[in-house]
């Protein structure tokens, strides 16, 4: 019996796993992650696609909750080969390394022109690898300036240009409030992307930048040493309090929305939740432009979001792209963005009355996007980055001097890169 | 299935009873060679590999990962990171948990009620353990610094707390692991032993350092053994709780060698980091096992 049931399970076994091509419908499978607000807007567009591409199925697969997850199980399922799904949502600073990889399907024959011009440049650029199209924009990130308006026009002022008004308005509104608990500004300083990014809009309005043309770490030390002592200034002279070193998105975002702050960067989600019936905040919030340095230098917020990307190996190649261009398309944005969730990519999304009734600020975002910079656009973005998170900690923390901790980013970085770059 | 009616002789019988037994045995055991052989194996000749697969960059490089690690600051931070973790969070593990099980059992009513409190903390995810810590810790909103007279100690932020926060949330999670396999064995000593120590005279300081502990002494190798090994492959809570910061503190070998591998990619250099907790792992587990052994045979 026992050598029967091995015998069976061997027959068997094998043939587990394969499907079998029949002349049944196309199935799509669409891996994204969970997109948050009060409805989840992704099967009603699912079953409006269904309806206009008879004979195409799509399955929608939920990705991990964060991007590092997300990350994981894409990297393992694409390297493996045969990844098991087509379409895909990737965070915008992915999308050249997997392009490179050859994990993407070249999108370029099936994009004109015209259908790119109507989404953000930066986003665009984002998605964009040695002049071909790898992934489409699907929605739009940018860092912001929140201050609390109520307080600024109480005491006179209108939001900092630069950030020497932003500290003199700090230390005239904590003293004449005298409210302990009031701080003055917060940031994302815990070891992880979020801190590269602050550091990265700190260079910008420094006159600087991360990568110079030939991809080298931090072309001006001097000046990135500056901004590290500069952050650290900020949290040395209790500008903004000591636990921004391990603050993320949503531990800086609270502490705001219970009026326990003057002044927030972050992105637009933070927006809408300031504006919620229960919100202490509602109706005290401003967005602005982050702070500059120096007044004639601008001070661009760094860009995000998603893209949807078509794996090479897809069955479907075909179906697949017109799932993205339906995804990415002006009807979905606007689902996605009416649900609350996400902002769009497609600028013009940003004056629908509609969707600016419900969200006041749009028109506001839009022009700080449009002002936006991407992050490097490299494959090698990830590597880079995430060498510099404990570089960067170690700075602002005081366990390395900031000239200390930029020699070390960049002769790490140099060392991984030595013999990668084209 | 011996259908037919010849008695076989006891040698046949024996050899087609143990074909038999490894027949039966067949699918265990290529499943464990499939499922940890195999990539153990794979690990070690990945660790050999300078491989990028992003950048197209395969090649055999001998040990020259390795070589990079033993003058990487960031590996070396990250053993000590492990060894300091693996030590202090394993040894108020066991000696917390002793306690409680004293504890639980010294409790006449509403044993049961704390064993479950206990539990409590032991069946839950640990994320959600970590994304509990994350309020606990938090320097003005959180409980910690509530009780602590309202101080605003930047827990996670700084470099100095933030691995000493992530070893009291370890402790808190794992402690009832020990307390319960603890207690079942203070449930199994007989009351007359104690009774007879009573009789004798020996205080509480005497019976619980001659008779509880020793009595103890093998379920809290099996515990430390355990413990040990999972606090050197520890990565949950550093990952979710502070990402292995402020400035690399609290980043563990496998929290440094999930960086390499999903997010820079390099599964050689992430291997080999992977490579040196396994033969860390190993190298404990075979310590202790022997320490066993050893006593085993003493008692």
């Amino acid at each position: 019996m026992g050598v029967l049931l091995v015998a069976l399970l061997v027959v068997i076994l094998p043939g587990c796993g394969r499907s079998r091509e029949s002349d049944g419908p196309v199935v799509l499978v669409l891996k994204h992650a969970k997109i948050l607000g009060p409805v989840d807007p992704i099967p009603r567009l699912l079953a409006e696609f269904e309806a206009e591409h008879p004979g195409v199925r799509v399955k929608a697969e939920v990705l991990p909750w964060s991007s590092d997850e997300q990350r994981q199980f894409l990297v393992i399922n694409l390297e493996g080969g045969r990844p098991g799904f087509d379409v895909m949502m990737l965070d915008c600073i992915w999308v050249p390394e997997f392009a490179k990889a050859g994990w993407l399907l070249d999108l370029t024959p099936g994009v004109s022109r015209d259908e790119l011009s109507a989404h953000f440049p930066s986003a665009v650029e984002a998605g964009t690898y040695r002049d071909r199209i790898w992934a489409l924009p699907w929605f739009m990130n940018v860092g912001l300036l929140y201050y609390r308006a109520d307080l600024l026009a109480r005491h006179g002022f209108s939001p900092p240009a630069t950030y020497a008004e932003m500290l003199e308005q700090i230390r005239v509104i904590r003293a004449a409030e005298g409210n302990a608990r009031l701080a003055g500004y917060l940031w994302q300083g815990k070891q992880y992307e979020g801190l590269v990014v602050n550091v990265l809009e700190g260079l910008w309005a420094d006159g600087t930048s991360l990568l110079d043309a030939e991809g080298h770490l931090f072309p001006d030390p001097g000046r990135a040493e500056q901004v590290l002592r500069f952050l650290r200034m900020l949290i040395d002279t209790g500008v903004s309090p000591a636990w921004v070193t391990a603050a993320d998105e949503e531990s800086t975002r609270r502490p705001f929305g219970n009026g326990d702050a003057i002044f927030l960067r972050s992105w637009p989600y933070a927006a809408d939740l300031f504006e919620r019936r229960e919100s202490p905040v509602r109706g005290k919030v401003g967005l602005a432009p982050l702070p500059r340095h120096v007044a004639e230098w601008p001070a661009p917020g760094s860009t995000g979001g998603a893209h949807l990307a078509v794996t090479r190996q897809t069955r479907h190649p075909v179906e697949a792209m017109e799932l993205a261009h339906f995804l990415t398309g002006p009807r979905a944005q606007r689902a996605m963005t009416a649900s609350g969730a996400t902002k769009p990519t497609r600028m013009a999304l940003y004056r629908d009355p509609e969707l600016v009734r419900n969200s006041p600020s749009l028109p506001r975002i839009h022009d700080l996007t449009l002002a936006g910079r991407s992050r490097p656009v490299t494959p090698y973005y990830v590597i880079i980055s995430t060498t510099l998170q404990p570089e960067l900690s170690a700075a602002l923390v005081k366990v390395k001097s900031p000239a200390r901790s930029v020699a070390d980013a960049r002769r790490r970085v140099e060392f991984f890169l030595r013999d990668l770059r084209e | 299935m011996t259908g037919g009616g010849q008695v076989p002789s006891l040698a046949r019988a024996q050899r087609r009873a143990r074909v038999r037994g490894l027949l039966l045995l067949g699918p265990a055991l290529v499943t464990l060679g499939a499922l940890t052989l195999y990539p153990t194996i794979w690990v070690c000749w990945l660790s050999l590999q300078r491989r990028m697969p992003i950048f197209g960059v395969n090649r055999f490089e001998g040990l020259g990962n390795y070589v990079f690690l033993a003058t990487d600051p960031r590996f070396w931070k990250a053993t000590e990171v492990t060894l300091l973790f693996t030590v202090t969070s394993v040894a108020l593990e066991l000696a917390g948990g002793v306690l409680a099980a004293v504890a639980l059992r010294g409790l006449h009513a509403g044993s049961r009620i704390a064993l479950s409190l206990l539990l409590l903390a032991w069946a839950l995810p640990s994320v959600v353990t970590a994304k509990l810590f994350e309020w606990l810790y938090h320097p003005t909103a959180g409980l910690i610094n509530f009780a602590l007279g309202g101080i605003a100690l930047n827990w996670l932020g700084d470099p100095r707390l933030a691995l000493p926060g992530l070893i009291l949330a370890d402790v808190w999670r794992t402690l009832p692991f020990v307390a319960v396999l603890c207690y079942a064995r203070l449930l199994a000593i007989p009351a007359d032993i104690y009774e007879a120590a009573q009789l004798d005279g020996a205080g509480a300081v005497a019976t619980f350092t001659r008779i509880t502990l020793p009595l103890l002494g093998r379920i809290l190798m099996i515990a430390l053994l355990f413990r040990t090994l999972d606090a050197l492959r520890s990565f949950d809570l550093m990952f979710v709780l502070t990402g292995g910061g402020p400035a690399g503190t609290t980043e563990t070998l496998t929290v440094y060698a999930y960086r390499s591998l999903f997010q820079a990619v390099q599964l050689g250099l992430g291997s080999a980091v992977g490579v040196v907790v396994f033969a860390l792992v190993m190298l404990v587990a075979w310590a202790y096992l022997r320490a066993l052994r050893r006593q085993g045979l003493a008692a």
